[in-house]
């Protein structure tokens, strides 16, 4: 149908759903969508992304607490820095685009977490994926799951941003969840 | 003319190779469409695909841009 409506290229992915054996994210198109409300300036971007990392962070932290496996603990410490990192690259980006001297303390004491990359709670990521938390597998899977969910989340807003600015960097922030996700995918291989 | 939609045939990509192809473009360059019911997107879905139910595809076709690349499932 989409071929003879001047569709340049289009694909059929066989088997469908059932065939994906990657990460499939959850919700409907709506899902996360309270988080931003597709007028926002570039900054406005950055700072839900910035606290959403941080409430990902956190999460990984607190569950680091709790786990008994060293092995595990570890992982959780690695997976928050990895958040870090994106924290910095996003704080990076404000600076720039804001021109405004501040620090990232005071940048991160600005910004409010009320939920997790993926527009889920920590209860609800937890219930849903049921991981067992002495298990790095399980425990990576975990992860691969969220940035799955944050990946489609930032698609889906990038679709509602006008601003094409706010798009780019919404963009950009999905590229970055991309290839996270893919090398959370080689971590579990490497298992 | 309007034969072309019936007729025009669709190249298939099978479960590694869409992974790979999204994997090598970056995300707004690519649409993934997923044409299912939405109680079947909402149990699971492809990161970053665009739900529209086939039923209401003709009709929201304009939501879609056709120079990019379309993945469909």
């Amino acid at each position: 149908m989409l071929a003879g409506k001047g569709f340049k290229q289009v694909f059929n992915v066989s088997g469908g759903i059932k065939a994906w054996k990657s990460k499939t994210a959850i919700g409907s198109q709506d899902l996360g969508m309270d988080l931003f409300n597709g007028k926002e300036a570039p900054l406005d971007i950055l700072k839900t992304a910035y606290s959403l990392e941080q409430g990902l962070r956190d999460f990984y932290l607190t569950l680091e607490k709790t786990a008994g496996n060293q092995k595990v603990k570890d992982l959780f410490l690695k997976l928050s820095d990895i958040e870090v990192k994106h924290q910095r690259s996003i704080f990076t980006a404000y600076h720039r685009i804001s021109g405004l001297e501040i620090s990232q303390d005071e940048f991160e004491s600005r910004v409010e977490t009320s939920a997790l990359e993926g527009g889920l709670t920590t209860r609800e990521y937890l219930d849903l994926f049921k991981p067992d938390l002495d298990s790095e597998k399980q425990v990576i899977s975990l992860a691969m799951s969220i940035e799955a969910q944050a990946l489609d989340m930032y698609q889906r807003v990038s679709a509602r941003i006008p601003n094409p600015e706010s798009k780019a960097i919404v963009l950009k922030i999905a590229d970055e969840e991309k290839a996270h996700l893919a090398s959370l995918g080689k971590l579990m291989d490497s298992l | 003319m309007k034969w072309m939609q019936f007729l025009t045939p669709a190249k298939s990509l099978d479960y590694k190779e869409t992974e790979a192809y999204i994997a090598e473009h970056p995300s707004d360059s690519v649409t993934l469409l997923d044409v299912r019911q939405p109680s079947e997107y909402q149990e699971s879905h492809i990161p970053g695909a665009v739900l529209i139910p086939l039923p209401e595809l003709t009709d929201r076709l304009g939501e879609l841009d056709p120079e990019k690349p379309t993945l469909v499932y």
